[in-house]
């Protein structure tokens, strides 16, 4: 027979967002992709040379609407980095709990729209319905339940409110019960388990040379983590483990991310715990001068699709020369072409889905 | 620290499980939990979700304490806010006017106001029919009952203060020192227009060749918010602004 080209996307319900994959299908059986991105396309790395420094801390929030904390975070972080501002450790632990609290949302998300890849409608709404009490911590903590819009450069916008360590434990406690209760919806069911296994495998030398990173790359047994190896934000000072996992199928990343929000909630649990002792008149944050001095900078953070990265050039004055962007789902995309070699049609949504596509980020 | 799920799931493979009976059961189990519990869903339109007052809604106004200064105009990333001339009791004052089509709800704008003017507000039902519904004056922005948690303070600590060893929580709006360059200012009193807190006065010191008064501006930091409006209509660019970090 023939070989058939088919477009899945844009709008097809398994592209999370504006993008194409086209498949070279004999039969059934998927040969060759080619992912097409660019829908999206703003602009944003032009827009951002024409903006003074604070400016583009809420238009951060922009690249990707469910990792805005992490994306506004490294911002600010390669900012600081030539500004040469040293942060607070209050300044640094509120900062992890906002991106831990912002990763538990993002896997939500993504264990919601991992439900319904696979036709499970009630995966997504218990799933949905858990994100909720992550969104009101950020509502109570920064005012926004998505947009956070927290890191300053220099600090962060404000410091807890009242009740809030209190509203988060509770949030986490409750979290981890309620989710081994979604676990039996999805591990125990032999349906779920036979859609994810053995699909979408990607060897450990293969994700390596495509640049993988993030829970793609840990599901297929390499063991690095930004936040561990190039530790920022006193993430060495709390006591957590990397998830990996060895056999690169689809169902390896979801374990892997499925463990990444256990490990969030203990990370969340101890930076509440770090910011017990430190006293509220340690600085929340400081100013930070208009012009940057000129000269490159970069600067990396664990977003919860992998590693994030902002590279700046700086010409001395108030605005960036250029800010660049390295998404880490612009580069896990390039992958699709490998990972659905030789799967059928229908194990597509499960293998995309498990590298949770953020669009805003890629096409930027 | 021990991995919660992982040590516990790998072990299971595909033989071991019970088909889908545990998923139905604990469906089922959560079916029993949902008839007899409250709801956790909300009929919106009719009963709304609470929200803290802190929420960033649409950017409100309180006019009588607006002095006017276009800082909010100056930090707005979406260039959303224009100052429009209104009136303010037979007087013409600058407010600010927001293009809600545009707004992208950074709270910025009640951030950087000096004043406080700026509020955020726990509205965020603005949908309207024509885009002219959107752009909100200066007195269509303001929000009754407005609290303290609706402000946006900007605090901080200053480096140099902390390098000092003062541990001293200030407002970060006011702390830059405005100043003039030697022997650029030409005197011609723009920038004593343009002041909304009137913090610039024109001083004379003695006479120029052709006999005429030689002006020169005085800057009360006191009054100074560091809107940069003076710098902005200074044609020889004679006004400076000191960081003060």
């Amino acid at each position: 027979m023939a070989d058939m080209w088919v477009t899945m996307g844009p709008q097809h319900p398994f592209s999370h967002g504006l993008w194409t994959l086209k498949v070279r299908v004999d039969g059934e059986v998927v040969k060759d992709a080619i992912p097409v991105i660019g829908y999206l396309h703003r602009g944003w790395e032009k827009e951002c040379e024409n903006r003074t420094y604070p400016l583009i801390i809420p238009m951060a929030d922009r690249l990707c609407y469910s990792a805005s904390m992490t994306w506004s975070h490294v911002y600010c972080k390669v900012v600081e980095e030539a500004m040469g501002i040293e942060l607070s450790d209050r300044a640094k632990y509120l900062r992890v709990v906002a991106d831990e609290i912002c990763r538990l949302q993002s896997h939500l998300m993504w264990l919601a729209a991992m439900g319904t890849d696979l036709g499970n409608l009630t995966v997504f709404l218990w799933a949905l319905r858990e994100r909720e009490f992550f969104l009101d911590l950020n509502v109570k903590l920064c005012g926004q339940r998505l947009t956070t819009n927290y890191p300053r450069l220099g600090g962060v916008r404000n410091d807890m409110p009242y009740f809030f360590e209190r509203d988060c434990m509770r949030a986490v406690n409750r979290f981890e019960k309620v989710l081994w209760e979604i676990i039996g919806l999805t591990d125990e069911s032999s349906i779920f388990l036979s859609r994810m296994r053995d699909v979408g495998v990607i060897s450990r030398k293969d994700a390596a040379n495509y640049g993988l990173t993030g829970p793609t790359m840990r599901g297929c047994g390499v063991d690095f983590d930004v936040r561990r190896d190039d530790p920022y934000c006193n993430y060495d000072l709390l006591d957590w483990e990397v998830p990996v996992c060895k056999e690169g199928d689809a169902y390896a990343r979801y374990k892997v991310r499925i463990e990444e929000m256990f490990q969030s909630c203990e990370i969340i649990r101890q930076a509440m715990a770090k910011l017990d002792s430190i006293p509220k008149t340690d600085p929340i944050r400081v100013k930070a001068p208009r012009n940057v001095p000129a000269g490159t900078h970069f600067a990396r953070v664990e977003d919860p699709r992998g590693e994030s990265l902002m590279y700046l050039v700086s010409d001395g004055t108030d605005r960036p020369y250029r800010l660049k962007v390295r998404s880490p789902i612009f580069v896990n995309v390039s992958a699709s072409k490998h990972l659905v070699q030789g799967v059928r049609i229908a194990d597509i949504p499960a293998i995309m889905g498990t590298i949770d596509m953020c669009l805003g980020e890629t096409d930027r | 620290m021990p991995l919660k799920y992982l040590d516990k799931f790998p072990k299971k493979n595909n033989a071991r499980t019970l088909w889908v009976l545990k998923p139905m059961w604990v469906t089922l189990k959560k079916m029993f939990k949902t008839t007899f519990h409250r709801p956790v869903t909300i009929m919106y339109p009719y009963e709304k979700e609470w929200v803290p007052d802190n929420y960033r809604g649409r950017p409100g106004l309180r006019f009588d304490k607006c002095i006017g200064c276009g800082i909010c105009k100056k930090m707005c990333p979406t260039t959303c806010i224009t100052m429009v001339d209104s009136d303010d009791n037979g007087r013409t004052v600058q407010r600010p006017q927001v293009n809600l089509g545009r707004c992208m709800m950074c709270g910025y704008c009640a951030e950087y106001c000096p004043v406080n003017a700026m509020i955020v507000t726990p509205d965020y039902e603005l949908a309207a029919y024509t885009r002219e519904e959107l752009i909100y004056g200066p007195r269509k922005l303001a929000w009754p009952n407005s609290t303290e948690m609706m402000e946006v303070h900007m605090e901080g600590h200053l480096l140099s203060d902390l390098k000092k060893g003062k541990n001293e929580k200030i407002s970060l709006h006011c702390v830059d020192v405005i100043g003039l360059i030697d022997g650029k200012c030409i005197g011609c009193t723009r920038c004593v227009k343009v002041c909304p807190t009137e913090a610039i006065e024109m001083h004379t010191y003695g006479e120029d060749e052709k006999g005429k008064p030689k002006k020169f501006p005085l800057f009360d930091r006191q009054k100074c918010v560091c809107c940069e409006r003076c710098m902005d209509v200074c044609p020889k660019d004679a006004i400076e602004l000191k960081e003060v970090l």
